[in-house]
C-alpha cells in the first residue's frame, strides 16, 4: 500500500573486501546481489531517497556501550568500525532532520554482541545498534528508545545491553530458541529489577508465515509501542525469517517485510542477519527501502514466491494465537508476579556465555543495585576461557547519588583485586576509564 | 589520413568547433598551436550556423591541409530540451521491484510479462503474444522507431534479443537496452534506449547535412563528434548511439582547459560564458567522471559524462539590486550587455566601466550601472567592483556546493573508506569570454591561484579539436551460471568453471579495443584504465559453487597524441 512519500536516507556499506572467512555466510558476496537489485531498481535516483557516505565509528562511541577485552582495537576490524559508523551516519541524518527516516544497510551485523566483548558471537563483535543509540542519546538528548528486532535469531546481545535500562523498550521477534541459535529469548526474560517489562521476547514457532507476523505486529508490537511512547523507533532489520534462508526455518517474505516496515514506521532501520544472499536479500532490502520511502510495495515479490511460499499451517496459527494472548496478559495488562526484592538490595546473576564463532567460553557474575530513582549501579565480573579476568562498572545516565556511591565503591574494590582490566563506564558524565594493574 | 606518416602531420591542421548557446566558436590548430579562431552568433538554424562557422574558419586554407575535424554540437541537446524528439515505441519487460508502469516514456509504451533475475536467470519467459500485440499497436500509430528493454538485460540480453527478432520484419534496427551501457539501472536504461531510438532520424539527417557542408568546402579528413564524457566518436559511428552526443558543451570546455593549461594536482575548471558558468574538476591530469550518467533535460540517462555543474551566472547575466541593497545576478539573461545595446546592466558592463574590457559603448555601460548605484548608495566605480565581486562570490558558492556533493559520494569497500580521498582543488583554470577579468575576484574568494591560458576565449573549440576517442566496456562472468556477458560488445557466451579474472581481463581488453576502433579511434594500451575489478566467491551451504567476476574498463578522456606538449 502506498503512503505519503517520505524522505529516506540510505547508508549502504556492503564491505566488498571483508569476510569472517572465505566460505562463511558473513562474506564479501553477501550484499552483492542486494546492491545489484537496488541499483537496477534505480532507487537512488528517486528525489526522496538520499544516499550517505559512511565513515568509521570512533573507539569512544564503542566505549559508551561495551567493555572490550582487552581493548577495542583487539576485538574489532575496520569493517566493524565502519558498520557501526554507518549506523551513526544514518542516525545523524534523521536527527538533524535531513530525512524522515533512514536505513543502514551495512555489514557485519551486531545484535549478538553483548556488553562484555571477548570476541565474535553469532557473526557479531560490537553491537552496532546500541552504539548508534548511545550516540543519539549523548548528542541529541533523546531518552526513550524502542528497538524492534525482526531478525530470526534472538537479539541476545542487544537484550543484554539494555536488560537494566527502563528507557529502552527491546522487543525481539524470533524463531523459538529451543530450535535455533542462540537458544534464548523466552517470554520470562523480561528485564532486570529496575527495568522489568522493558524486554519483551516473542518466540515464534518454526514456519511462522506472513499471517503470524502480522498478528504479532497488531496484537503485541504496536500496542506495546503505543503504551511505551518512545521518542525513536529502531528496527533491527534481520532478514533471515525469509522462506529461503539457509540457516533458519521460517516462512516470511519480501512483501511481508515491506508491509511490516510500513506498519512499524521505524525512524531508523539497521540491517542485521539474513543469509539467503541471492533469493531473499535483494528483494527484502528493496522492499524495506521502498516501504520506508512510502512507495507502493505490492510489486515487490520474489521470482519464486508462487512456487516456494507456503501459507501458514493451522497449527502454527493456533500456537501464535495462544502465545499472543499470553504475552498480552503479561506485558499489556501487567499480570505477572511482583518481584520480592526491595530498593537498596544488590542482586547477583551468574551466567555462562558461549561465543560460537570464536569458540570462547565466558563466565559472568553481574551485580545490580535495585533502585527506584535511576537505572541502578551495575557491576560485571567476567572470566573468559582465553584466561582474561575483568571487572566492569557502569554508572547509568541520570544516576542517583546512592548508586554512584555504590558503583565507585565496586570500582575501588576491584582495583584492589586481581583483575587484568577494570573498566568504568560513567554514562552520566560520558567518561570511560580502563585500568590495567 | 592522420595515421599516414608520409602525409607529414607537421603541416596538417585540425579544425575544432563548439556550438554554444549564444556563440559558436571554431579554431584551426597547427603544430605551433592555435593559428586562427572565429566566433559567429549561434542562430536558430544549426546547419546554417555550422556552415558559416566552418566557411569562415577554412577560408583561404587549402582544404587538404585539414587532417582532422571535430565538432561539439547541440543537435541532440536541442531536440531533447525543446521536445522535438521523433515518436518512439517502447516495449519493456520487468519483474519484481518498482512498478515499470511508472517509467513510461514516449507515445507508445508497453509493459509485457517476462522476467530475468539479478544473476540473469530467466524467472519467467517472455510473453510472446503481448510482444506481438505491442508491436502491432506501435506500427498502427505510424511509429518508425523502437526501443526494447528488459530488467537485468546487462546480465542476460536474451529477452531483448528475442524481442528484436520478433520485431525485425517491421523494425530492422531497434535500440536495445543492453547495448547502451553495462551499468545497472533499469529506469535509466529505458530512458537512454528511448532517446537513442527517438533521436535516430534527426541525427541521421544532421550527419548527412554536416557531411554535405564538409564536402562543399572540400574537407576530407576524418571527422568526429564530441561526447559529454570528453571523448570523441567518429561521425558515421555516432549513428549507433545518437544520444551519446548530447550536451557535450561542458566537456568541450574542460578538455580545452586540459589542453591549454596542463598541470598536476587537482584543478578546478570554470568556463564563464554569456548565460552560464560550467564547473568541472581535473584530478591528476584526468577529468572527473559522473558515476551514473548525465541528466538530459528531464531525463536521467546511463550516458557517461564528465562530472560538471552548470550555474545560471555569466557575463551577460542580468544585474539587479534588491530593496534591501543586495545585488542579484542571474540566472536571467535579458539580452546582450547594455554596452552592446542590451536592456539591463550585466557583469560585462561592470568590466567595461572598470576599464578591464573594451567593448561596445562605455557610456551605455555607465548609464546602466547608475540605477544600481543609486540603490546601493555607492559610486558607479564602486558599484561595478561590487558587481564583479558578487559574481565571483556566487560562482564560489556553487563551486563549494559542487565539491561538497562530490566528496559525499558513497564508497563501498573498507579500503576506499579508509583512503577517504577528498577532492580539494589546488589551482583553477579559467576559460570562456570574460575569464581574465574575473580571475582576480575569483582568486580572492576561492583562495587558490588562477590561470587564464591564451586562447581561453575559444578553449571549448580547442577541447573538441584535440580530444581522443573514448569507449568503455563492462564484463560480468558468473561461473555458477556458466556465462560471461560484455553487454556493450554484444558478447554473451558460455564459460567453464575455470574461467578466472585473467581470462576476464583479456576478454574485456579485446572488446574494448574493438569498440575503440569501431568508434573511429586508435587503441593505445596505456590509455586504458580499469575502473572496477572484483572477483567474488559464490557460496552455497559453505561450499564454493562459483565465481562472480565484475570488470569495467575504459579509455579515459584525454588528448590526442598529435597535441602532446603544444602548451
Amino acid at each position: 500500500m502506498a503512503q505519503a512519500l517520505k524522505r529516506t536516507g540510505l547508508v549502504f556499506f556492503p564491505a566488498f573486501d571483508w569476510a569472517i572467512s572465505p566460505t562463511h555466510p558473513e562474506r564479501e558476496e553477501r550484499l552483492l546481489y542486494t546492491r545489484d537489485q537496488v541499483m537496477e531498481e534505480g532507487l537512488l535516483d528517486l528525489d526522496n531517497i538520499v544516499e550517505y557516505r559512511v565513515r568509521p565509528a570512533a573507539f569512544e562511541d564503542i566505549q559508551r556501550v561495551h567493555f572490550c577485552v582487552p581493548d577495542e582495537a583487539s576485538v574489532t576490524t575496520e569493517s566493524h568500525l565502519i558498520s557501526a559508523g554507518g549506523c551513526i551516519v544514518a542516525a545523524d541524518a534523521v536527527m538533524r532532520g535531513e530525512v524522515d527516516n533512514a536505513f543502514a544497510l551495512v555489514r557485519p551485523p551486531g545484535h549478538h554482541a553483548m556488553r562484555v566483548v571477548h570476541g565474535n558471537r553469532g557473526f557479531c563483535n560490537i553491537n552496532i545498534e546500541a552504539i548508534m543509540i548511545e550516540h543519539i542519546r549523548r548528542k541529541y538528548g533523546i531518552r526513550k528508545v524502542a528497538i524492534v528486532d525482526t531478525d530470526c535469531h534472538h537479539g541476545d546481545g542487544t537484550q543484554d545491553i539494555y536488560w537494566h535500562d527502563p528507557d529502552t523498550l527491546f522487543i525481539s521477534l524470533h524463531q523459538d530458541g529451543r530450535t535455533i541459535f542462540p537458544g534464548t529469548g523466552f517470554p520470562n526474560e523480561m528485564g532486570g529489577p529496575n527495568a522489568l517489562g522493558s524486554t519483551v521476547n516473542i518466540p515464534l514457532p518454526p514456519q511462522t508465515g506472513e499471517e503470524g507476523f502480522f498478528v504479532v505486529m497488531e496484537e503485541l508490537v504496536m500496542p506495546l509501542l503505543e503504551s511505551f511512547q518512545p521518542e525513536l523507533v529502531i528496527n533491527s532489520a534481520g532478514q533471515d525469517n525469509h522462506f529461503s534462508d539457509p540457516i533458519t526455518d521460517m516462512n516470511f517474505s519480501a512483501r511481508g517485510y515491506a508491509t511490516l516496515n510500513a506498519r512499524l514506521r521505524p525512524d531508523i532501520a539497521v540491517l542485521e542477519g539474513g543469509y539467503a544472499v541471492e533469493s531473499a536479500l535483494p528483494y527484502v532490502n528493496t522492499g524495506i527501502i521502498m516501504a520506508m520511502a512510502g512507495l507502493d510495495t505490492s510489486t515487490v515479490k520474489e521470482p519464486n514466491y508462487e512456487r516456494d511460499y507456503r501459507p501458514q499451517s493451522p497449527d502454527v496459527t493456533r500456537n501464535i494465537d495462544r502465545l499472543t494472548a499470553r504475552l498480552r496478559l503479561v506485558f499489556l495488562e501487567g499480570k505477572y508476579d511482583a518481584p520480592s526484592h526491595s530498593p537498596g538490595d544488590v542482586l547477583e546473576r551468574k551466567r555462562e556465555i558461549f561465543y560460537d564463532t570464536d569458540g570462547i567460553f565466558e563466565r559472568q557474575r553481574e551485580l545490580i543495585r535495585v533502585c527506584k530513582n535511576c537505572a541502578g549501579a551495575l557491576g560485571v565480573e567476567s572470566a573468559a576461557s582465553k584466561g582474561t579476568h575483568i571487572f566492569g562498572v557502569r554508572i547509568p545516565q541520570g544516576v542517583c547519588s546512592e548508586c554512584r556511591k555504590t558503583a565507585l565503591s565496586w570500582f575501588d574494590q576491584a582495583a584492589r583485586g586481581s583483575f587484568a582490566h577494570i573498566f568504568l563506564q560513567d554514562r552520566d558524565r560520558d567518561v570511560f576509564e580502563r585500568v590495567s594493574p | 589520413m592522420p595515421k599516414d606518416k608520409s602525409n607529414a602531420p607537421e603541416t596538417g591542421l585540425i579544425l575544432g568547433l563548439d556550438v554554444g548557446g549564444t556563440q559558436t566558436d571554431a579554431v584551426l590548430i597547427s603544430p605551433e598551436g592555435v593559428v586562427s579562431s572565429v566566433k559567429v552568433p549561434t542562430g536558430d538554424d544549426l546547419q546554417a550556423t555550422l556552415q558559416e562557422a566552418v566557411g569562415k574558419t577554412v577560408s583561404g586554407v587549402p582544404p587538404e591541409r585539414v587532417i582532422r575535424l571535430a565538432f561539439s554540437t547541440t543537435m541532440a541537446t536541442n531536440a531533447i530540451v525543446q521536445d522535438r524528439l521523433a515518436p518512439a515505441g517502447m516495449i519493456v519487460s520487468a519483474g519484481p521491484g518498482m512498478d515499470p508502469a511508472g517509467f513510461a516514456v514516449g507515445p507508445s509504451y508497453h509493459v509485457v510479462d517476462g522476467c530475468l533475475e539479478h544473476r540473469g536467470f530467466e524467472a519467467k519467459a517472455l510473453d510472446r503474444e503481448a510482444v506481438f500485440a505491442a508491436l502491432e499497436s506501435i506500427r498502427a500509430q505510424g511509429i518508425r522507431a523502437l526501443g526494447l528493454v528488459s530488467k537485468f538485460s546487462v546480465r542476460n540480453p536474451a529477452h531483448e534479443l528475442q524481442m528484436a527478432e520478433w520485431a525485425a520484419p517491421g523494425f530492422p534496427h531497434p535500440a536495445m537496452g543492453h547495448q547502451v551501457s553495462g551499468n545497472l539501472n533499469f529506469p535509466r536504461r529505458i530512458v537512454t534506449t528511448y532517446l537513442n531510438a527517438a533521436l535516430q532520424e534527426s541525427h541521421e539527417a544532421f550527419v548527412r547535412a554536416l557531411v554535405l557542408i564538409l564536402k562543399e568546402y572540400g574537407l576530407q579528413g576524418p571527422r568526429y563528434l564530441l561526447k559529454p564524457d570528453g571523448g570523441t566518436v567518429g561521425l558515421e559511428e555516432s549513428l549507433r548511439f545518437p544520444a551519446r552526443t548530447a550536451q557535450s558543451g561542458p566537456a568541450a570546455s574542460i578538455m580545452g582547459a586540459l589542453a591549454l593549461a596542463p598541470g598536476t594536482g587537482t584543478t578546478l575548471v570554470l568556463d564563464v560564458g554569456g548565460t552560464t558558468t560550467d564547473i568541472g574538476i581535473i584530478y591528476e591530469g584526468a577529468p572527473l567522471l559522473e558515476p551514473f550518467g548525465i541528466r538530459l533535460g528531464p531525463y536521467l540517462t546511463l550516458i557517461r559524462s564528465l562530472q560538471t555543474r552548470s550555474i545560471g551566472i555569466g557575463g551577460d547575466s542580468e544585474v539587479r539590486a534588491d530593496s534591501d541593497r543586495r545585488l542579484r545576478i542571474g540566472p536571467i539573461r535579458s539580452g546582450p550587455p547594455a554596452a552592446l545595446g542590451g536592456p539591463s546592466p550585466t557583469p560585462t558592463d561592470a568590466m567595461i566601466v572598470l576599464g578591464l574590457l573594451e567593448a561596445g559603448d562605455p557610456e551605455q555601460a555607465l548609464r546602466a550601472m547608475e540605477p544600481i548605484s543609486a540603490v546601493l548608495g555607492l559610486e558607479v566605480m564602486e558599484t561595478a567592483k561590487a558587481v564583479l565581486d558578487r559574481t565571483a562570490e556566487l560562482i564560489a558558492e556553487s563551486v563549494r556546493a559542487f565539491l561538497h556533493f562530490i566528496n559525499l559520494q558513497p564508497v563501498y569497500t573498507v579500503r576506499e573508506v579508509l583512503e577517504d580521498v577528498t577532492i580539494e582543488p589546488t589551482g583553477m583554470v579559467l576559460v570562456g569570454g570574460p575569464a581574465a577579468q574575473l580571475a582576480g575576484p575569483l582568486e580572492r574568494v576561492l583562495g587558490i591561484p588562477c590561470r587564464v591560458p591564451s586562447h581561453a576565449g575559444v578553449a571549448n573549440a580547442v577541447g573538441a579539436a584535440v580530444s581522443r576517442v573514448t569507449s568503455e566496456v563492462s564484463l560480468q562472468a558468473d561461473t555458477g551460471r556458466g556465462t560471461v556477458v560484455v553487454p556493450e560488445a554484444g558478447i554473451h557466451q558460455f564459460i567453464d568453471s575455470e574461467f578466472g579474472l585473467e581470462q576476464g581481463m583479456a576478454m574485456a581488453r579485446e572488446a574494448l579495443e574493438k569498440a575503440v576502433v569501431e568508434a573511429g579511434g586508435t587503441y593505445v594500451e596505456p590509455e586504458v584504465v580499469v575502473t572496477e575489478q572484483q572477483s567474488f566467491n559464490m557460496i552455497q551451504g559453505f561450499m564454493r559453487t562459483g565465481r562472480n567476476i565484475r570488470l569495467c574498463m575504459c579509455v579515459m578522456p584525454g588528448l590526442i597524441p598529435e597535441w602532446a606538449g603544444r602548451y
